[in-house]
């Protein structure tokens, strides 16, 4: 790719001096109550400065002057709040300046008179305007020289190439306004306060993605460009709600390479010729600094000059709002990975080093996994060789994490028996003596009852000894020597990417040496810690559409089934499953985990209709209704198919053979419920899942993870954070209990008795993530926005406490004792299966 | 299509029942998903016009609610200016997916005859409502004559 230049000089670093005035805001809420408005500033996140308090108004005016040290990359928080006496202080409306982008556009003067647009992205899931802030910035006078002809070379550039629509813009707006990215600069003599805004193509500092591998013998042919518009027809659905704002924009033009057109209807719809596909909706202009491309094989793609990136997905503003806020992320990312932490690891397992077992040449288990096999050493003992990955272990792989029950290979005691219960509890009978008893009277048997590995079963349970069991395994199965990992910061994902797929699976599991070019500095475990946890983050940059968020307010990730738009996205998955592996095989921790039901695939759990709600609450409660409810005679028209939409194309499937002239019934709905719950679990992300579990597999037997419910999976790869209790019960609310309410006493109580992993393990059952949002238990998020942790009072003292994690909810049974909530709780949240939920 | 029969047939019993206050409507044989029709008032002050609403059902429909949106302007506490409704009936914790679109259109209906204020999307309106009762009607009357469609005349 060229050398852009749109890019600040190297020489950036250096400090200046500027003057900011904050003037006023104009706030437009949406509710009765005004306000009690004051500004933040702060540059490149470092210490906020604040204006006063306005009370009680939508207007305020403040006339503030700060001091700013800024460099030319400098990035200026501007953030309007509401002083509140009672709770945290909420941010009304913010923006971020690019401090560069507005010297582009200060033409030489010195001072400058900027109206930022202030937006709202918590209330909802796409940012708001709420207003304006009205600011002079003094001392911009500053020389960018160094690359100021550049400068008119890529602005010429752009005006030529980039379309019709920014010449029309800057045309139409030459009479007062510089637009850039909803920041407005005012030329001295124009004064024209509450003139509404032109378009504000909202735009930070797009992304970067993964390049178009260029392929050199698949040029695309002429013919390519001449495409027969003939065939194709109108887009399938029409998107909910685009219309209208499709009519506001109706004045601009159209991007290049795209026609408006109507279909037999009258309906119009959109001909993107570049990529010969259609839409109903409106194509928004690329963003400023954007370029469409094409790479060798004629895929289009965009190039992003402001950070010199490329991208497969036309950029558009929600695109680029949802990168915004993962970038907003990425200074916590390090300072996160710092707090994440887990049990020492230890040297040596217990138990797990002399297993207690060999398993029979017959042992009805069926067939050993693909690439494993089973070998005998010399003195008899088998083990088990998995040549995918070229690892060996002494376990069945078949077994691996279950219970199976004792084998015995000690023989008893002369006149002893081995006999169940009725509930098929294991007991000793003493025929010497006419005694029974539970402990086991071999020598060296440890006492109460045991578990298949051979230690009581209360031990095997805990998730110190399983972490111990799979780092043995992973000890044991260390290369020698270590591999080089060199990546670049600027280029991290990438450089990540081409090493690790190059490199021979088994080999990631030699020891890692991570070094960041340009940088000194020698990899004990610091560097590589940092690598994955900014690795992991990176790779869930929007941009990339790999991964999506759950849903609008679920911080857990999954897999994003309009992924395909970039074509190599099954390589990038694979990529991601043997990073996924690598962090775990070495014990290393990454930014932001899965969700539930995508851990329950990894181990292989049959997932049920219950984990639908935490990824699409809406579709489950139908499912619920239906499940509940007499549907012969309600004129639900089912049948057994179903449809879907992803990037405006609707699939269809059909659930079963013949699906679509079975009709559901009251009869036959326990089938159909049970099939949609794995089709919507797994529909548009089957090969992207299979790509992961694959490079997951290459290094690390997926097996060894079966030790592990999909909770413990989760803590594993994301580590544990020091919980701060106080915050956490300051920031609960209570429903049909108070604060003083015996059961929430105790529990309280029970909470600051515990150590940090059954925190964790609580937080996680009520919230479906161990973690703490980077601002606190006040900024939990809900399924439905901000979502406190609650505690209701439900049912009798003889259940089990439940969960609603897209609520953050705990259902508490009012409990009679300290010890009996103590003890349903526990159980509750050690116990994965189907308990305490609904 | 999953959703195109329930709808097919949805759209066969609205037609039939001749719903007084809601007319006009048309959806196209190739996209189901998307109504449009005429909403009529009986109450003041909207009963001077009728008013032009576009039904959107989801793909994955009847298991998540449809969405309507106000293709003409009104003056109303509930409906915003980009014709935005809120509307109980389709949220996402009241959907059942045996919730009929006949049923929707009558709540809408309810709720343009009588505005809730109490749960506004439009804050300046229904503060006006409440304080100015008068001065609303008013505003709305005149609203109504300027933007809305015409009443069929039957």
């Amino acid at each position: 790719m060229e050398q852009l230049a749109n890019q600040p000089p190297g020489a950036g670093s250096v400090l200046h001096q500027i003057c900011v005035t904050v003037e006023c805001a104009h706030i437009r809420t949406g509710s009765f109550i005004k306000p009690s408005p004051y500004v933040e500033i702060s540059v490149d996140q470092l210490a906020a400065r604040k204006t006063e308090t306005v009370k009680n108004t939508t207007e305020p005016k403040w006339n503030e002057t700060f001091n700013l040290s800024v460099t030319l990359h400098s990035k200026i928080h501007f953030a309007v709040l509401d002083r509140n006496s009672f709770r945290k202080d909420t941010v009304v409306g913010e923006k971020i300046l690019d401090f560069y982008q507005l010297l582009l556009h200060s033409e030489g003067r010195n001072i400058l008179d900027v109206t930022l647009d202030l937006f709202n992205n918590k209330q909802s899931d796409s940012p708001v305007k709420v207003g304006e802030l009205v600011c002079s910035f003094k001392g911009c006078h500053i020389d960018v020289s160094t690359n100021a002809s550049r400068r008119r070379e890529i602005l010429g550039r752009r005006s030529s190439t980039n379309s019709i629509a920014q010449a029309q813009q800057q045309s139409s707006d030459t009479n007062s306004h510089t637009i850039l990215n909803g920041v407005r600069i005012k030329p001295k003599t124009q004064g024209t306060e509450n003139s509404e805004p032109g378009t504000s193509n909202l735009t930070e500092r797009p992304s970067r993605p993964a390049p178009p591998v260029p392929n050199p013998t698949l040029q695309p042919s002429p013919s390519n460009n001449n495409i027969p518009i003939g065939n194709i027809g109108p887009p399938a659905s029409v998107p909910n709600g685009t219309v209208l704002q499709d009519e506001q924009r109706q004045d601009e033009p159209l991007p290049p390479g795209w026609e408006m057109r109507f279909d037999t209807y009258g309906r119009r719809y959109y001909v993107d010729h570049n990529t010969r596909s259609t839409s109903w909706e409106r194509p928004q202009p690329l963003p400023q600094g954007w370029d469409m491309r094409r790479d060798p094989r004629g895929r289009v793609y965009y190039v992003d000059h402001n950070t010199r990136t490329t991208t497969w997905q036309r950029p558009n503003l929600e695109r680029l709002q949802h990168f915004q806020q993962w970038q907003g992320q990425r200074q916590n990312v390090v300072q996160q990975g710092n707090q994440r932490f887990l049990y020492p690891q230890h040297q040596e397992a217990p138990g797990a080093s002399v297993p207690s077992s060999v398993v029979e040449e017959d042992d009805g288990l069926g067939p050993l996994p693909a690439g494993w096999e089973r070998r005998v050493q010399p003195d008899g003992r088998a083990y088990f060789v998995n040549h995918k990955n070229r690892t060996t272990q002494w376990e069945d792989p078949r077994t691996q994490g279950q219970e199976i029950g004792d084998i015995d290979e000690i023989p008893l005691p002369a006149g002893w028996e081995i006999r169940y219960t009725d509930d098929n509890k294991r007991y000793f009978v003493d025929h010497n003596t006419k005694t029974t008893t539970f402990d086991d009277p071999r020598p060296g048997a440890p006492k109460g009852p045991k578990g298949a590995y051979g230690v009581p079963r209360a031990y095997e349970r805990s998730f110190k000894w399983k972490i111990s069991q799979f780092r043995f395994l992973c000890q044991s199965n260390a290369l020698p020597s270590h591999i080089k990992i060199q990546v670049s910061r600027q280029t991290l994902f990438e450089d990540s990417f081409h090493t690790i797929m190059r490199l021979p699976a088994y080999e990631l599991r030699r020891r890692l040496y991570i070094m960041f070019k340009g940088e000194e500095g020698l990899d004990y475990g610091g560097v590589s810690r940092e690598w994955f946890f900014l690795v992991s983050h990176e790779a869930l940059n929007p941009m990339y559409c790999l991964f999506e968020y759950a849903n609008k307010n679920n911080y857990s990730l999954q897999i994003n089934p309009a992924s395909y738009v970039n074509p190599e996205h099954l390589t990038y998955f694979k990529f991601i499953g043997r990073f996924i592996a690598m962090a775990l095989y070495h014990g290393r921790f990454i930014y932001s985990g899965f969700t539930m039901p995508f851990y329950k695939r990894m181990l292989g759990k049959k997932l049920i209709m219950k984990d639908i709600e935490s990824i699409d609450p809406e579709f489950y409660n139908s499912l619920v209704w239906i499940k509940e409810n007499d549907i012969d005679e309600c004129g639900l028209e089912l049948f057994f198919s179903v449809d879907f939409e992803v990037l405006g194309q609707v699939v269809h499937h059909e659930l079963k053979k013949s699906g679509d002239a079975e009709r559901v019934t009251e009869e036959n709905k326990e089938e159909y419920l049970s099939l949609m719950t794995n089709w919507r679990m797994t529909r548009g992300i089957e090969q992207q899942t299979q790509a992961f579990l694959d490079g997951f597999n290459e290094v690390v037997p997926i097996e060894w993870l079966k030790y592990f419910d999909e909770r413990e999976l989760e803590l594993l790869l994301c580590g544990m954070q020091e919980i701060d209790v106080d915050d956490w019960q300051r920031h609960t609310i209570y429903r049909h209990y108070t604060r003083n309410s015996k059961p929430v006493v105790w529990f309280w109580q029970f909470v600051k008795q515990s150590d940090n992993e059954k925190r964790a393990r609580l937080l996680q059952f009520v919230t479906g993530t161990c973690r703490v949002p980077v601002g606190g238990f006040a900024e939990l998020m809900g399924s439905n926005g901000p979502q406190r942790f609650c505690i209701e009072k439900v049912g009798k003292d003889s259940w089990l406490p439940r969960s609603h994690t897209c609520f953050n909810r705990l259902d508490l049974p009012p409990y009679k004792s300290y010890d009996q909530l103590v003890e349903k709780l526990t159980y509750a949240i050690e116990e994965t299966d189907t308990f305490g939920q609904e | 299509m999953a959703a195109t029969r329930r709808l097919q047939k949805e759209l066969g019993d609205i037609k039939n029942s001749g719903l007084r206050s809601f007319r006009d409507i048309q959806v196209d044989e190739t996209n189901i998903l998307t109504w449009q029709g005429l909403i009529v008032p009986d109450s003041p002050p909207y009963n001077k016009g009728a008013f032009k609403i576009e039904i959107n059902f989801p793909a994955e429909y009847p298991f998540k609610p449809p969405k309507i949106n106000f293709k003409t302007k009104i003056y109303h506490p509930n409906i915003d200016e980009k014709g935005q409704v809120c509307l109980p009936i389709i949220s996402a914790e009241n959907w059942k997916p045996a919730t009929k679109t006949d049923q929707v259109i009558q709540a809408l209906v309810a709720l343009v005859n009588d505005p809730e204020p109490e749960h506004p999307l439009r804050a300046d309106l229904a503060e006006e409502y409440l304080k100015d009762k008068k001065k609303f009607t008013k505003n709305a009357e005149e609203y109504t004559k300027k933007h809305s469609e015409k009443r069929p005349s039957d």
